[in-house]
């Protein structure tokens, strides 16, 4: 069930309809069925697998506050690993054992579906198990709160990953939301939508049409709008899904942190890991970075500690070793960042620099997602070689100008936001303003979203 | 209560802009004039614009197959007395053709006789689910109104198509997504193509003069199912031709027979007393007839409809002699010589059928 489907709508609207028209008692219980629902709605069998998971951790928490014994926490982190392990990463490490042993390329390998949302919830799980362990977070008794914690549907499948603390906070605190909440959450999960039917999947045409047939365009000027489309799809794709995650929480009295703080207008690669996929930066920082010694063991080990971090944020995100090496990308340049001088990264660049140092960012960045669009290492090369060193010329470049246009108007009410968030402040203006901007939102899906046949989300295989 | 206010604002708004962009036609300022709503929208408003002083209009509907042009039988009008004009547009069906004779003549009162073709007086079945077709929605879209949501959409088969085709009614943006997007593309190219078409489409339309390649050479020996192309056809070409020849007929399952019952009823309805005649004619079959034509049926829609006042059929037989490879440029279309023969053949017997003009 995806989020754009007029079914899923379907859903959302029959799960605030209950939810509200039940007695508080029974909410949790409705929302845990609800996403339950949601869950099995795509593969009913895998429901065992969270249902596991679940169990596990819960039992852990309260052992490890109840004995404060580090087992307890390995035994969860083992659960979470072995089985994200098992169904993400068993037919990589397979394969490249196979190809080590020099045998058949799949000799080992198995038919395994990947559950969806494993990478997001198993991280969620360990998060929680890991401050309980840390007495950052109170065991949870309720198995019913915790199991919805797990599994809550706006945010189950890609985010954005959430901390125990916030979410039993609005849990254990819950108010309705107001009347600014309301319309922040209606307007948040239209923007989305209209991000993701309306841009993310117009660019993915364009460079679906780009990665699937390389040899069909030559050149600079396609490689490099072949790379910015798929910039902008996974930008709006996932940006788009989680401003929907964040909008129906809101609907239903929950607080996402902000996953997406305009990434592309970052003046650096540091800049932009401050503003892309936060909630992984922030889980990756708190649970990998800064357990490894983060920068406080000198250089070299802060320059290892990076590379390591990003590095296994790139493995992450699939099996695959384009991830990898997309991984320690952003970890070199991150690397080289510092090395250069981390105060230079640090703050807004002057008024007449900034605009080089974000249109070089977003290069370099395009570069990176070289790598994880591509199917192969040759391939990335391929494009790596047509971007530095192809045919130059125009003639070639894939992006249509109505498609540019919009890009313009996203990157004039992203400068906007940049400097007085004023959509954020949308709902609490006047409701002439609000009604336009949904109005040109819901034009923009009605005449150029792609609506046909729904696109998954990006993150969805993740 | 500030949430619903908003919100509804908000949908009020958004329903608003959709109802002055696509119903008060702001949206045909730019539509691809070739397009299948562009050639609708062009042969309707074209027929609209057209003067007409008097009742003594003949319009006739239909698909490619009508090979009508309105030219040919106007050159007759001393000797016929009545004024032809048309509104075939190909790809069209019964059911496009009832919310474009709406359009058209909103008071009924405009025309003396209605021409609607069909390929035979027998409902015959054919392959395809007219009744499913969901090009039907982007013939007519810009002429479904609010209300024919419910009918429009109930007319169509199954739960999917029912509901695109809602959907698609009621957010006609979703229809027009392609043609704007195309738009988007080159829009001043196509503000200049809206232009010419809105000035020069009405005599591209009515001085067209079909093509004059035939099927001479074209035979079938039905015995052996072997079939003689004329020289010059491709192979494509003349796996069509297999194609439309050869295979068995599909089994009567009453189908069809259902679909154009219920729009030529519509159709009836419409112009019930209205002193407008509803004209069924039988279009010229093909270069070659096969052999097994579908069964005489007493109870077709056609037959049943014509024991009503003002229904007329004319001869079935009475386009029989066009029926010749030479006046065919494919296997169902007639070729330029064939369509105006046809035109003027059908120019004096509907004059025959009607009787003189008032």
């Amino acid at each position: 069930m995806l989020f754009h489907t007029v079914k899923f709508f379907l859903f959302l609207a029959v799960v605030l309809t209950l939810f509200y028209g039940a007695p508080l008692s029974w909410r949790r219980v409705i929302l845990l069925m609800a996403s339950y629902y949601f869950y099995m709605s795509w593969n009913p069998v895998f429901i065992l697998l969270l249902l596991t998971l679940t169990a596990v951790d819960y039992v852990a928490g309260i052992w490890i506050e109840t004995n404060k014994k580090r087992g307890f926490l390995i035994v969860s982190l083992v659960a979470n690993l072995g089985f994200l392990g098992f169904f993400k990463y068993y037919n990589f490490l397979s394969d490249n054992l196979a190809h080590l042993l020099r045998f058949p390329p799949h000799a080992f390998g198995l038919s395994i579906i990947l559950p969806l949302g494993i990478s997001f919830h198993t991280f969620q799980s360990m998060s929680y198990v890991m401050d309980v362990y840390r007495g950052e977070q109170k065991a949870i008794r309720n198995p019913i709160d915790y199991a919805l914690f797990i599994s809550f549907f706006p945010q189950l499948v890609a985010g954005p990953i959430v901390r125990a603390r916030g979410f039993f906070g609005d849990l254990y605190h819950w108010k309705p939301p107001g009347t600014d909440e309301q319309l922040r959450g209606v307007l948040l999960v239209v923007l989305g939508l209209a991000k993701k039917v309306a841009l993310a999947d117009q660019f993915a045409r364009i460079s679906d049409s780009y990665f699937q047939n390389l040899a069909a365009h030559p050149g600079v000027a396609a490689a490099w709008s072949g790379a910015g489309a798929f910039a902008l799809q996974i930008f709006f794709d996932f940006s788009g899904y989680t401003d929907m995650a964040i909008g129906m929480a809101l609907l239903l009295g929950f607080h996402f942190p902000v996953n997406f703080r305009r990434p592309y207008l970052a003046s650096s690669v540091t800049d932009f890991w401050r503003r892309w996929h936060m909630s992984l930066s922030r889980w990756l920082r708190d649970y990998l970075y800064i357990p490894l010694g983060g920068n406080r063991y000198g250089r070299l080990k802060t320059y290892r500690n990076l590379m390591l971090t990003m590095l296994l944020g790139g493995l992450w995100h699939g099996a695959n070793w384009n991830f990898v090496i997309w991984g320690g990308f952003h970890g070199a340049l991150l690397s080289l960042e510092r090395i250069i001088g981390r105060d230079r990264f640090r703050g807004a660049p002057g008024a007449l620099v900034y605009p080089f140092r974000a249109i070089f960012t977003f290069a370099l960045v395009c570069v990176g997602w070289v790598f994880f669009r591509a199917t192969s290492l040759a391939d990335s090369l391929y494009v790596i070689r047509e971007m530095f060193a192809g045919k130059a010329g125009w003639s070639g470049f894939l992006i249509p100008a109505w498609l540019l246009c919009f890009v313009g108007a996203s990157l004039v009410i992203a400068l906007g936001e940049e400097k007085s968030e004023w959509l954020e402040r949308l709902a609490k203006g006047p409701g002439w303003a609000y009604a336009a901007v949904i109005t040109v939102l819901l034009f923009s899906i009605e005449l150029i979203g792609v609506t046909d046949k729904p696109v998954p989300f990006i993150y969805f295989q993740f | 209560m500030r949430t619903v206010s908003v919100l509804l604002g908000s949908l009020f708004s958004f329903l608003s802009l959709q109802a002055l962009v696509f119903n008060a036609g702001f949206y045909s300022a730019v539509l691809k004039p070739d397009s299948s709503t562009g050639t609708v929208e062009a042969f309707l408003r074209n027929e609209k614009r057209r003067k007409v002083e008097n009742r003594n209009q003949v319009l006739a509907v239909g698909d490619s197959r009508n090979g009508f042009f309105p030219r040919y039988a106007n050159e007759l009008r001393p000797e016929i007395g009545y004024t032809f004009a048309t509104i075939s547009v190909a790809g069209t069906t019964p059911r496009c053709w009832y919310y474009m004779l709406r359009e058209v003549d909103p008071t009924t009162r405009r025309y003396a006789a209605i021409i609607i073709p069909v390929e035979d007086y027998d409902d015959g079945e054919v392959w395809e689910d007219y009744a499913n077709r969901e090009a039907d929605l982007h013939f007519v879209v810009s002429l479904l109104r609010l209300g024919d949501l419910l009918g429009f959409s109930r007319s169509f088969h199954d739960a999917s198509r029912r509901w695109e085709v809602f959907r698609g009614a009621l957010f006609k943006g979703l229809v027009y997504k392609q043609d704007f997007q195309d738009f988007l593309l080159h829009p001043i190219a196509r503000v200049e193509f809206v232009n010419l078409s809105r000035t020069g489409s009405s005599d591209w339309f009515y001085d067209y003069v079909g093509p004059t390649r035939n099927m001479k050479g074209l035979g079938v020996d039905w015995s052996t199912g072997r079939i003689t192309v004329p020289p010059g056809t491709t192979p494509e070409q003349k796996l069509e031709y297999e194609r439309h020849f050869l295979p068995p007929l599909p089994p009567q399952r009453g189908r069809r027979s259902a679909y154009l019952r219920s729009w030529f009823e519509k159709i009836y309805e419409r112009y019930r007393g209205s002193g407008t005649r509803l004209v069924f004619i039988r279009l010229p079959r093909g270069p070659i007839v096969r052999p097994d034509q579908p069964p005489f049926n007493p109870h077709s829609s056609v037959r049943e409809l014509a024991m009503r006042p003002g229904v007329i059929l004319s001869p079935e037989h009475c386009f029989d002699s066009l029926e010749r490879p030479e006046l065919f440029m494919d296997q169902v279309h007639l070729n330029g010589p064939g369509e105006a023969e046809y035109s003027r053949m059908l120019g004096r017997e509907v004059r025959r059928l009607l009787g003189p003009p008032r």
